[in-house]
């Protein structure tokens, strides 16, 4: 088990580059998760890191040190692919040794017929059964020792895929959308093992999803990456109420955070014409976003910071989200809201919100989030 | 429904074209030269008995073997007894025709030992083909290097040389070594087999760069994986190549014609029908259909054993 750095790495494909100088660290025993949308490069990150890929610049190092000549086989790494790639040819079991086969005996050894009566041979397979053995009593795939990929369903592959990896105690563990060809059921069971599994083992995991639910339930930290850099990398948490970013705020929660064009002028902030609070500290003036989290939203008949209509409605029985389309305005905001509030919200009816400014999030024109714009107005009074 | 009809007429008409040779092939060899060339006797010939005219002639007894054979004869004169031990001759020397168009093959030529030259010849071009072939496909579909197309592009543009086109220069080349009457001269100009080449690079195409990159990972090298991953995946392909090259080579009469010009020992099978090959006294059609028959036997059972697969190979239907 071992830490991960990776420094300034750069990949070009031709003329396109997909990697800008991305720079990482990971813990030893951390489950970081690279989250972002297909084409980010998280995959390519991945693959440089297993040694699958050269980086055009920049460094890896594992447990300090420096791998980035190192082929794949000398990294002392594991992989899980999307598609599990077992060997379709060997049987279950005769998969989850392959590892410690070409690492634990030599080629004279590996040979068929004569390589078992070889000497040290013996008890080199026995090692080998025993630590298959092991491998599939954790992951529960005892009755299937025999059977070959082809006859497996999904999560059984997927299962095995994860025993070819675990079986030799790696440096770290590298996981590229494991769960993305399973039903949902089962992907949800399964992350939840794999959650369990990295706290059992207690090894560094690198897991790249493109499902921000999966990088959220199972992660100590998430990087979140688009267009080849990495725009922020901290704990779930923190992703989701404290982003530095609004493509990092965008991308992750669901539904999506709503984002309202506000404008800081003189001595006030105004939405649409209504003054949201008072400026106490200097603050640069111009047009802002504010990004509003479904649930910071709240049904109001009070003094309503913003009106609109309900345009539609999905309940999913433990809370129910309402896109509202607002008075007067093109955009639409979705509220999430408790089931009692259900019977306040049809289909076209007139509905008042209203928030707490301190809940908002404040990013300038370019997206980048305005830490000190927020102090400086919410300061101010409240809107309710 | 009568557009189905069209269809088994046409398939029918052309399955008749494909086996007519071979029923030929087999019809002859049951029958005796009379039938044979009178065109009489039907598919398997009548089956009398016949003499084989040169068995009794070379029982023709001369003058000492008759002169031995007096005391058996009390009272005959010389040619009473010699009309009596061709008698003899003709009872012994007749034999239903198909057991004398079969043993004919098999006594006549050393058809065993041509069929071992064929088993040699034919397996060594086969393993040498697959050894070279599998790498040389791996590094063209799978790796990147500089050039790569330019050199597939290549093995596509040797697929359109004749063979015919550089047998000379070839058969000058192994002259000049001192290599011509020897298995090396069968075996080493077909040892590279672009087809074999292109054939099993479009089936790694299909296999997944997912599994190659997880062999990486699990420690294999390059080679191990050619060997340990795409072999096993590539059989069915390489069953189909195997038929391909096998019966290319076991049928091939052209190469083993212009190397093996001196000794009988390294016949082919098919040079082996050159044995029967009449010179004036005219052909022996039966026995030389027989020695077809067993030749081209080996290739139509491989085939019927490993049709399915074969059929999988053709398709090329890879893995999901």
């Amino acid at each position: 088990m071992a830490g991960l750095s990776i420094s300034s790495v750069t990949k070009r494909f031709g003329e396109t580059e997909v990697l800008k100088g991305v720079t990482l660290d990971v813990a030893d025993a951390e489950f970081v998760s690279l989250v972002g949308p297909s084409g980010c490069g998280k995959s390519t990150l991945l693959r440089i890191i297993a040694g699958l890929e050269d980086p055009t610049s920049g460094d890896i190092a594992i447990d300090g040190k420096a791998v980035t000549g190192t082929r794949a086989a000398d990294r002392n790494l594991s992989m899980v692919f999307q598609s599990y790639a077992l060997y379709p040819h060997l049987t279950v079991a005769e998969n989850i040794a392959v590892p410690l086969r070409m690492r634990s005996l030599s080629a004279v050894q590996r040979l068929p017929l004569i390589g078992p009566f070889l000497p040290g041979a013996k008890e080199q397979r026995s090692e080998i059964a025993t630590a298959v053995q092991s491998a599939t009593e954790m992951l529960e795939i005892g009755p299937l020792l025999d059977r070959k990929p082809g006859q497996l369903s999904g999560g059984q592959r997927q299962r095995v895929a994860l025993g070819r990896a675990l079986v030799r105690d790696p440096a770290a563990f590298l996981l590229d959308e494991p769960l993305s060809n399973l039903d949902a059921k089962l992907r949800v069971q399964t992350r939840a093992e794999i959650a369990q599994l990295h706290r059992r083992l207690k090894a560094t995991f690198i897991y790249v999803t493109h499902d921000q639910v999966e990088a959220m339930t199972m992660s100590d930290r998430i990087a979140v990456m688009m267009g080849g850099e990495i725009l922020q990398c901290d704990a779930p948490s923190v992703i989701y109420e404290d982003p530095s970013n609004i493509r990092v705020a965008e991308f992750i929660g669901s539904p999506k955070i709503n984002i309202l064009p506000v404008e800081l002028a003189n001595t006030e902030m105004t939405l649409f014409g209504r003054v949201l609070g008072y400026i106490t500290e200097a603050a640069q003036a111009g047009i802002y976003q504010l990004g509003l989290r479904p649930e910071a939203l709240k049904l109001t008949q009070a003094a309503p910071v913003v009106t609109g209509t309900v345009a539609h409605m999905e309940n999913l029985g433990s809370e129910v989200y309402a896109q509202i389309a607002l008075a007067n305005q093109t955009s639409r905001v979705t509220l999430r809201a408790a089931p009692a509030e259900r019977r306040n919200l049809r289909l076209g009816a007139e509905v008042g919100l209203g928030f707490s400014l301190k809940d908002g999030l404040i990013f300038d024109a370019d997206g980048k989030r305005q830490r000190r714009v927020e102090v400086a107005v919410t300061h101010e009074r409240e809107v309710a | 429904m009568t557009r189905d009809i069209w269809k088994h007429l046409i398939l029918i008409l052309g399955a008749i074209i494909v086996l007519a040779p071979f029923y030929m092939m087999l019809s002859y060899s049951f029958k005796s030269p009379g039938e044979i060339d009178r065109g009489t006797g039907g598919f398997f010939g009548a089956q009398e008995m016949m003499v084989d005219p040169r068995c009794v002639k070379l029982r023709d007894p001369n003058r000492d073997e008759i002169a031995a054979a007096a005391p058996q004869y009390p009272g005959r004169s010389d040619s009473e007894i010699r009309n009596a031990i061709m008698a003899q001759a003709e009872i012994d020397c007749s034999t239903r025709p198909v057991v004398f168009n079969y043993t004919k093959a098999f006594i006549e030529a050393p058809l065993l030992r041509y069929l071992l030259n064929g088993l040699i010849v034919t397996a060594s071009i086969f393993f040498i083909q697959v050894l070279v072939a599998l790498p040389a496909a791996y590094a063209l579909a799978k790796l990147k290097f500089w050039g790569r197309e330019a050199v597939f592009g290549l093995v596509l543009f040797c697929l359109l040389i004749p063979v015919h086109a550089i047998a000379l220069p070839l058969y000058i080349m192994l002259a000049k070594v001192g290599l011509t009457n020897t298995y090396v001269a069968l075996v080493v100009p077909w040892t590279i087999s672009v087809f074999g080449i292109f054939l099993m690079r479009q089936f790694f195409m299909t296999v997944p760069d997912d599994l190659i990159d997880a062999a990486r990972m699990d420690g294999m090298t390059e080679l191990a994986i050619v060997w340990r991953v795409m072999l096993p995946t590539a059989i069915p392909a390489l069953l189909a190549f195997a038929i391909f090259s096998i019966v290319a080579h076991w049928n091939d009469y052209f190469w083993p014609r212009i190397v093996v010009t001196g000794s009988r020992d390294l016949f082919t099978p098919p040079l082996g029908l050159r044995e029967f090959k009449g010179d004036a006294d005219g052909s022996f059609f039966g026995p030389m259909m027989a020695t077809a028959t067993i030749i081209v036997m080996p290739l139509i059972v491989a085939f019927l054993v490993a049709q399915r697969r074969f059929i999988e190979g053709i398709t090329l239907s890879g893995m999901k």
